[in-house]
């Protein structure tokens, strides 16, 4: 597998330094999680990586280019506000591709309207995979749960199919159960559509429940910016039936992750379970 | 009914007042008598202008006829045209406030000039005015421009700012160009709160609007107004200020309605 995402020698600051020489590759249909303590600058890199903002020294390449504005081959999924609140779940679900297919005044021609009904029919498929029932798709965001919410913006990122999904702390709003479900979902999409993840969680549990790789951000000292302190692949991790670690090997690693989470390591360590 | 009561004290404190000046002075003319207000509504709706000369057999007309010949009428048009201009000016106003919320470079260009055009006290401009534009319509819509515009804009301006950032990434994420995320997505969104914010600015727009036309006009309510206001006419001028004050309401419950019907997802803070 090619590496999709390069991230060199990056910092970022605004009044203070919040990333500092972060180096990181990321494959294609990688599952990354990065986590690490609030205000580590996890967000931070998501959005450089989003190409929402501009490196202040450094550069990250996607597919071997600077792209330094969004664009869609790079979904979104934030925790709040993923959906607009105008708009149906349906023509939330379809705003996409229509949106890049038609201009403003297009929406009038029959080929529009014949588009749109395509679209309607595949929106409909995905939200039922999603898990949700025929008569949402004419409600209103603010009308759906909260997990319910998050399902649609996954449809949303999904049916552009874009090559990498940018999500931030997606599920962190959501209560255990839900986040349970939502988290098992995630994880037989990426199965399915091979779809390259970065994952932002604080939740460690999380991080190694999903991902294929646990990236750990922290800092050396509070003064400097956060930098890869761990960097776990988990290719070889132990899972139970359900995709869960093994509870003795999970316990080991969130001990390990925490641990550099705090930034006790002077070093990125890189570890590769089961090599 | 509780807020009915407030009415009913107005009415019968206006009709305690009328009686007890009518027996002092029976010519009174300041406090009319609900009989001599609907005399003086009789006058100014259902006679024909003095300039109109179309209806000539003023017996045969029907109501209807009467009424979209008189003063009162004509008045009415006259004001509700440049009052829909003025409304009409407020769009490009909402949508320069966007653009100066969506696109920094927009925003810093124009934020301070409006700032400052907002302090400006549009009547005291209003000499100005006349002067460069005359004494013709287009001094009194600039007057409600002056008037209006920078509050429009500026809260056009602030309900854009506080359109998540999020939904502006996802817009861009999901191949909307500026364009697209602009018109697509942040006008959809901000339209309910920007209609609001007009509905609530409808009676500085009357304000200059009236200030317009009692100063400088040849017909329109406010002219009318001034113009009694020389004879004493209360008796007219009464339902005149009242028949304004039912426009302005039924505009301000119809631009509710609209906004409810067009914008069903928006719940009122």
């Amino acid at each position: 597998m090619g590496e999709i995402i390069k991230v060199e020698s990056v910092h970022m600051s605004y009044e203070r330094e919040v990333l500092r020489n972060v180096d990181l590759t990321i494959g294609e249909g990688d599952f990354v999680c990065v986590t690490g303590q609030t205000g580590c600058g996890k967000s931070t890199m998501l959005r450089l990586i989003l190409g929402a903002e501009t490196p202040s020294a450094g550069r990250i390449l996607i597919e071997g280019d600077v792209r330094d504005h969004p664009d869609r081959h790079r979904g979104y999924v934030p925790q709040k506000y993923s959906l607009f609140p105008d708009k149906t779940v349906l023509e939330n679900v379809i705003f996409g591709p229509l949106a890049e297919e038609f201009s403003f005044l297009a929406c009038l021609t029959r080929r529009y309207r014949r588009r749109r009904a395509e679209l309607i029919a595949e929106a409909g498929d995905l939200l039922k995979r999603m898990g949700l029932r025929p008569g949402d798709g004419a409600k209103y965001p603010d009308q759906l749960s909260g997990g319910m919410q998050q399902r649609v913006a996954i449809a949303q990122a999904l049916i552009m199919r874009p090559r990498i999904l940018l999500m931030d702390e997606a599920f962190s709003a959501l209560d255990q159960a839900t986040r349970a479900d939502m988290q098992r979902l995630l994880r037989g999409l990426w199965a399915e559509t091979g779809t390259t993840i970065l994952f932002v969680t604080h939740n460690i549990a999380e991080a190694l429940f999903l991902g294929s790789r646990v990236i750990v951000l922290a800092k050396a000292d509070p003064e400097s910016g956060a930098r890869v302190s761990l960097d776990l692949s988990l290719g070889g991790l132990q899972r139970s039936e359900n995709g869960h670690p093994w509870h003795d090997e999970a316990t080991k690693l969130m001990r390990r992750i925490e641990d550099a989470a705090l930034g006790n390591h002077t070093d990125c360590e890189l570890a590769e379970l089961g090599q | 009914m509780l807020s009915w009561t407030l009415f009913a004290a107005g009415i019968g404190a206006y009709i305690w007042t009328s009686r007890a000046r009518h027996i002092e002075n029976p010519e009174d003319k300041v406090v009319p008598t609900f009989v001599q207000i609907a005399q003086g509504l009789a006058e100014a709706a259902l006679n024909p202008d003095e300039a109109d000369e179309q209806i000539a057999d003023l017996a045969s007309a029907g109501l209807w006829d009467r009424f979209t010949h008189s003063m009162l009428w004509k008045d009415t048009k006259a004001s509700t045209r440049r009052f829909v201009i003025s409304i009409g000016l407020l769009v490009p106003a909402v949508l320069l406030g966007m653009h100066m919320g969506l696109f920094p470079v927009i925003g810093a260009f124009f934020l301070r000039f409006i700032l400052f055009f907002d302090k400006i006290i549009a009547l005291s401009v209003l000499p100005i005015l006349f002067i460069a534009f005359g004494i013709d319509e287009l001094s009194k819509i600039m007057l409600i421009v002056i008037g209006v515009t920078p509050t429009i804009i500026l809260d056009a301006f602030n309900i854009t700012k506080s359109v998540p950032k999020e939904q502006i990434l996802k817009g861009f994420t999901l191949g909307a160009t500026n364009f697209g995320v602009a018109y697509r997505i942040v006008l959809k969104q901000i339209a309910p709160r920007v209609v609001n914010s007009i509905r609530l600015n409808l009676k500085p727009v009357m304000l200059f609007l009236f200030a317009g036309e009692m100063i400088a006009s040849q017909d329109g309510l406010a002219y009318r107004i001034a113009l009694l206001r020389r004879h004493m006419g209360m008796n007219v001028i009464i339902p005149y200020v009242l028949w304004v004050a039912l426009l302005l309401f039924l505009v301000d419950i119809g631009m509710r309605y609209l906004n409810r019907k067009m914008h069903p997802w928006f719940r009122e803070e």
